[in-house]
C-alpha cells in the first residue's frame, strides 16, 4: 500500500466515554495495519490551548490531512484554523450523510454566501478533509472513506529496493517496469496525480517519505503482522474544558456586530483590522449569546447544544418531533441574545443593559404598520427551515 | 360555574374554562396564595399529546424576564423549550410532575399544574385568550405542517 499514506488525526472526545474511545482505537490501530495512513491522537480539538503539545503538532503537519474529531467538521476546520492550521475545505462523502438525498439546488445557494466572507488568510495549498465522529458508530466506515481519500490525494512515492526482494527504482523514463508505474496505472478518473502502485508492500521507509512527520509514538513496521496499539496521546493528560465563540469565515463579512455586542472583551482586530476572537477564556461559559446576533450565523459555539450554534450545516438534522417552542412564548434571536447577554452581566456584578447597548440597528426610524397577511405569511416562513 | 369556552383544533374540542385567566404563550393562571398557579391550556397539551419529560433548568424562588429559557419539555410528538410567561418570580415547582409528567395529561387545568409564579404583567381573559387562539391556529397549522414535511 506504499505510495497511498495519508496524515491522519484523530481528536479525542472529551471525558471518559469508553464507547467513544473504543472508536476511536479502532480507526486509529486498523489504519495503521493497513498502512494506509500516519495517525496521530490529540485531546479534543476544542479544548486544546494554542500552545498546547497536541495544537503544535497539528501545526507542524504537512500535507493533506484528514481530521477526525467529535465536532461538526464547519467546526473541526474553523477550530483548527483559528490556530493556525490551514488548508482548502476537502470535501468528504462522511458529512452529507443527511444531504444524501437532498436537491442539488442547495448547494450553489450555500456557495454563494459563503464566498461573500472574509475568508481565511494565508492558506497554504494543501487539503483538509474535517470529518465528525458522530455520523456513525462503525470504525469501518470511517477507514472506507479514509482509504478512499488517501487514494485520491496521495503525493506519488518513488520506491527504493531497500529490505527484501529486488526492485528496480521506478525513475521517470524507465522502460517497462516490473512493479507498477505511473503510466500503467493512468490517472485516475478526476484527473489526481497518477500514483505509483507496488503490489509488494514491506519494502519503503515510510519515515521518509509520507506527508506528515512520524509520530514518533510507535515505531512504525510497514509489516502488517506486528501488533499495533493505538498510539499515545499526544501532549497527553487532561485539558480543561473551554467555551469560547469560533468565527467562520467563509461567512464572516467583517460587519463587527459581535464586537459591538460582547461585552465581555472576547472579540477584537488584527492588525489588517479583521474580527478576531482575541480573548477566549473571557467568554462566559455557556453563553451563546453573540452567534444570535451574527447577521450570518458566522459565530460557532462548538459545544452549544443546537445545531446550527453548533455549526451544523443547513437545516435541522434528523428531528422527528416537532420544535413547539415557537408557540410557546420562544424570542426572537435578538431578544434571547439581549436576555442571555444580561444574565451573564448580572452573574458577573454588572448592571443589565437589556437591548440599549451594542445591538444592530434595523430600520428604527420606520413608522410600525399594522400586520397584514404578508406579514403573517413572511413570519411562517422563520418556521420552514428554508 | 360556567361552561367552558370551546376552541376547535381540528375535530379536537379545546376546552378553555372561564374560572381563570390566561398569558398569551398557552398558559392558564389561578390565584393561589399571594401569587399564581400556571399550568399548561388544552390547546397546549393537545398539541404536545403524551408527555414523558420535564426538565426546570432554574432553582425555585428565581427571578425571571419573560421569554427566559426557564426549562424543556419533550412529549411523545414533541419537544420543546420552556419561557418564562412574563417578568416575575417562579416560586416554586410543582414536585409531582417530575416523577410523573403525565400528570399534564391527565389533569392539566387542576393536578397537572407547573409552577408557582408571581408577576404584577396583565393577564388575558379567557375570551381574550380564544381570540389569540383563533388569531394563531392558522400559523399553527402550518407551523406543524412545515415541520412535518421535512
Amino acid at each position: 500500500m506504499a505510495g497511498r499514506k495519508i496524515t491522519v488525526v484523530i481528536s479525542q472526545a472529551p471525558g471518559k466515554n469508553p464507547v467513544k474511545r473504543h472508536l476511536e482505537e479502532e480507526i486509529a490501530t486498523r489504519l495503521m495495519l493497513s498502512g494506509t495512513a500516519e495517525v496521530s491522537v490529540v485531546l479534543h480539538l476544542y479544548d486544546l490551548t494554542a500552545d498546547h503539545t497536541g495544537m503544535l503538532w497539528l501545526k507542524s503537519l504537512r500535507g493533506n490531512l484528514v481530521v477526525l474529531g467529535w465536532l461538526y467538521p464547519r467546526a473541526i476546520r474553523w477550530v483548527l484554523d483559528r490556530n493556525g492550521v490551514k488548508g482548502k475545505e476537502g470535501e468528504s462523502r462522511l458529512n452529507r450523510i443527511e444531504d444524501a438525498d437532498a436537491d442539488d439546488q442547495e448547494h450553489p445557494q450555500e456557495e454563494v454566501a459563503a464566498s461573500r466572507g472574509i475568508g481565511a488568510l494565508d492558506v497554504p495549498n494543501r487539503l483538509i478533509y474535517a470529518i465528525d465522529l458522530r455520523n456513525d458508530g462503525d470504525p469501518e466506515v470511517y477507514i472506507k472513506e479514509i482509504e478512499r481519500l488517501a487514494d485520491l490525494v496521495s503525493v506519488p512515492l518513488v520506491q527504493l529496493g531497500f529490505g527484501g526482494g529486488l526492485q528496480l527504482p521506478v525513475l521517470p523514463g524507465n522502460g517497462p517496469a516490473t512493479n507498477g508505474t505511473a503510466t500503467a496505472h493512468g490517472a485516475n478518473g478526476n484527473g489526481t496525480p497518477d500514483h505509483s502502485h507496488n503490489g509488494d508492500t514491506g519494502s519503503v521507509i515510510s519515515g521518509i517519505f509520507s506527508n506528515g512527520n512520524s509520530n514518533g509514538t510507535n515505531g512504525h513496521a510497514e509489516t502488517p503482522s506486528l501488533p499495533m496499539t493505538s498510539p499515545a496521546v499526544i501532549g497527553g493528560g487532561d485539558v480543561r474544558r473551554r467555551w469560547y465563540p469560533v468565527i467562520d469565515y467563509s461567512r464572516c463579512t467583517n460587519c463587527m456586530e459581535c464586537i459591538d455586542f460582547c461585552l465581555f472583551g472576547v472579540y477584537g482586530v488584527d492588525h489588517s483590522d479583521r474580527i478576531l476572537v482575541e480573548e477566549q477564556d473571557n467568554c462566559k461559559k455557556g453563553c451563546p449569546a453573540c452567534s444570535r446576533v451574527c447577521p450570518v450565523n458566522a459565530i460557532i459555539f462548538p459545544e452549544h447544544k443546537t445545531p446550527g450554534i453548533a455549526g451544523a450545516e443547513g437545516g435541522p438534522v434528523e428531528d422527528f418531533k416537532i420544535d413547539l417552542s415557537k408557540l410557546f412564548g420562544a424570542p426572537s434571536a435578538l431578544e434571547m441574545a439581549v436576555l442571555e447577554r444580561d444574565q451573564e452581566l448580572v452573574a458577573d456584578g454588572r448592571d443589565a443593559v437589556g437591548a440599549a447597548v451594542g445591538l444592530p440597528k434595523r430600520q428604527t426610524c420606520q413608522p410600525e404598520k399594522t400586520r397584514d397577511d404578508l406579514d403573517d405569511l413572511m413570519d411562517g416562513l422563520d418556521s420552514l427551515d428554508l | 360555574m360556567s361552561e367552558p369556552l370551546v376552541f376547535m383544533m381540528g375535530k379536537f374540542e379545546a376546552r378553555i374554562p372561564v374560572d381563570r385567566m390566561y398569558f398569551e404563550s398557552h398558559f392558564w393562571a389561578v390565584p393561589h396564595g399571594d401569587a399564581l398557579r400556571v399550568g399548561f391550556t388544552a390547546y397546549a397539551v393537545r398539541l404536545l399529546q403524551d408527555v414523558y419529560f420535564l426538565d426546570w433548568q432554574i432553582d425555585p424562588d428565581t427571578q425571571v424576564r419573560k421569554k427566559q429559557t426557564i426549562g424543556e419539555i419533550e412529549s411523545s410528538k414533541a419537544v420543546s423549550t420552556m419561557y418564562a410567561p412574563a417578568d416575575g418570580r417562579v416560586i416554586q415547582f410543582n414536585e409531582a410532575l417530575l416523577n410523573d409528567p403525565s400528570l399534564i395529561n391527565a389533569d392539566n387545568y387542576d393536578k397537572g399544574w407547573l409552577y408557582e409564579f408571581s408577576t404584577t404583567q396583565p393577564l388575558l381573559s379567557p375570551d381574550e385568550y380564544v381570540k389569540v387562539l383563533e388569531a394563531g391556529w392558522e400559523q399553527t397549522q402550518r407551523l406543524l405542517k412545515n415541520q412535518f414535511n421535512e
